[in-house]
C-alpha cells in the first residue's frame, strides 16, 4: 500500500468518522462542569454502605470489582507475554547470579549516588507500603503502591549495582507474587459464594469509616493487586535488564559489581 | 478555568509535541518523563490524586526506565550500527 492509497483511505475514514466525533464532542459536558450523576451517586453510596473514604478504591474493588479482575488478568497476560518474548533466546534458564556481557564497561558510581539511593530506597518502599495499606482511606491503592514498591527496588539497582540488585530480588519470588496476587483476587471473588453470597460480594465486616481497617473484602483484594503489581513490574524490569546481559558469561568474579 | 489550569494544559501540549519532534531516542525518553511529570501536576490540579499517583509511578518512572534499558540493549547488540542514531528514518521500506 503506497502513500497515495493511505491518504485516500485516511480521507474516506475522516469523511465517515469525523461527523460522529464532532457530534460526540458537542454532546460532552463543559470543562469543569458539575460532577456527573454517577459520581454523585458513588459519593452517596460508598461511605454509607461500604465505610470507605476513597471512592476510587470503592469503585475498583467493590462496585466494579469484576472489571478490576479483568484488568488484573490483562496485566498478568501482558507481563507473561513480555517475559516469554524476552526469554525467547535463552529459554527458561534463569539464574539468580548477575550475568555480565564480556567487554561491557563497568562504570564506577559516585559515593553520593550510593548514599542517596540507600537513604531514598527504604523511604520509597515505606511510602509504597503506606499507599498500599491506606487504599480505602487516602488516594492510591494496590496498583499505585505496587508500582512505587517496584521502583523502590530499582533504587537498589542504581545504588548497589546489578549484582547487588539480583542478590536482593529473586526471580522466582516475583513469579510467585505475580501469580499469587492474581489468584488471591480470584479467591476473593469465589470465597463469598461458599457462604451463599454473590460473586465478590463484600461479606467481611466493613470496619470503621476513615479507619485503616475499613472496606472489608476490599483490603484483601487490594493486597492481591499490590502483590501482583509489585511482582509483575519488578519481573518486567529484571527481564529487560537481563536482556542486556548474557546468562552464561557470569563466571567473571571481577565483574560482580557491574 | 483558572490561569494555572490553562498554563498546565499549554505545558502538556508543548511537552507532548516535544516528545514527537525530538528524534533522538535517548532524549525522547527524558521528554516522555517530563511530559509525565507535567501530566501528574495537571491531574493533581484537576483534583484527581489517584490518577496523578498512577501517572507519576508509571509515566515518569516505569516507562522511561524500560525505554532506557531497551535502548541500552539495542546498543549492546549492534555497536557498529549505532554510530548514527538519527538515520533510522531513512529505511528502504519508506521509498
Amino acid at each position: 500500500m503506497n502513500a497515495r492509497w493511505r491518504l485516500v483511505l485516511l480521507g474516506l475514514a475522516c469523511l465517515v468518522l469525523m461527523p460522529c466525533a464532532v457530534s460526540a464532542i458537542r454532546a460532552m459536558p463543559d470543562f469543569g462542569a458539575d460532577i456527573a450523576a454517577y459520581g454523585a451517586r458513588i459519593n452517596a453510596i460508598a461511605p454509607a454502605e461500604r465505610h470507605v473514604a476513597n471512592m476510587v478504591s470503592a469503585i475498583n474493588f467493590d462496585i466494579r470489582g469484576l472489571d478490576t479482575l479483568g484488568e488484573e488478568f490483562m496485566l498478568l497476560a501482558a507481563i507473561t507475554g513480555t517475559v516469554v518474548l524476552l526469554r525467547g533466546s535463552r529459554g527458561e534458564a534463569i539464574t539468580d547470579r548477575a550475568a555480565r556481557l564480556p567487554g561491557r564497561p563497568v562504570l564506577p558510581r559516585a559515593e553520593v549516588v550510593v548514599l542517596a539511593c540507600r537513604i531514598a530506597g527504604p523511604i520509597t518502599a515505606l511510602f509504597g507500603l503506606y499507599v498500599v495499606l491506606h487504599a480505602t482511606v487516602t488516594p492510591g491503592g494496590g496498583f499505585q503502591g505496587g508500582v512505587i514498591l517496584a521502583s523502590a527496588t530499582l533504587l537498589i539497582y542504581l545504588g548497589e549495582g546489578y549484582a547487588g540488585w539480583r542478590d536482593s530480588v529473586r526471580s522466582r519470588w516475583l513469579d510467585a507474587m505475580e501469580g499469587g496476587g492474581a489468584l488471591l483476587f480470584v479467591l476473593c471473588g469465589l470465597a463469598p459464594m461458599l457462604v451463599g453470597a454473590a460473586f465478590m460480594e463484600n461479606v467481611l465486616p466493613l470496619g470503621t469509616f476513615r479507619d485503616l481497617f475499613s472496606g472489608g473484602l476490599m483490603l484483601v483484594e487490594n493486597l492481591g493487586v499490590a502483590a501482583a503489581v509489585t511482582g509483575g513490574f519488578t519481573q518486567l524490569f529484571l527481564e529487560f535488564m537481563e536482556e542486556t546481559r548474557e546468562p552464561d558469561q557470569s563466571d567473571d568474579p571481577k565483574g560482580e559489581d557491574a | 478555568m483558572s490561569a494555572i489550569l490553562a498554563l498546565l494544559l499549554l505545558l502538556t501540549a508543548a511537552s507532548g509535541t516535544a516528545v514527537v519532534l525530538i528524534r533522538e531516542p535517548r532524549r525522547q525518553v527524558f521528554a516522555i518523563g517530563l511530559n509525565g511529570l507535567i501530566l501528574t501536576v495537571l491531574f493533581t490540579a484537576l483534583q484527581a490524586p489517584d490518577v496523578a499517583l498512577s501517572e507519576l509511578a508509571v509515566g515518569t518512572a516505569a516507562v522511561p526506565l524500560l525505554f532506557v534499558v531497551a535502548l541500552s540493549a539495542v546498543r549492546t547488540a549492534s555497536p557498529s550500527q549505532s554510530a548514527d542514531p538519527g538515520d533510522h528514518t531513512k529505511s528502504p521500506e519508506d521509498a
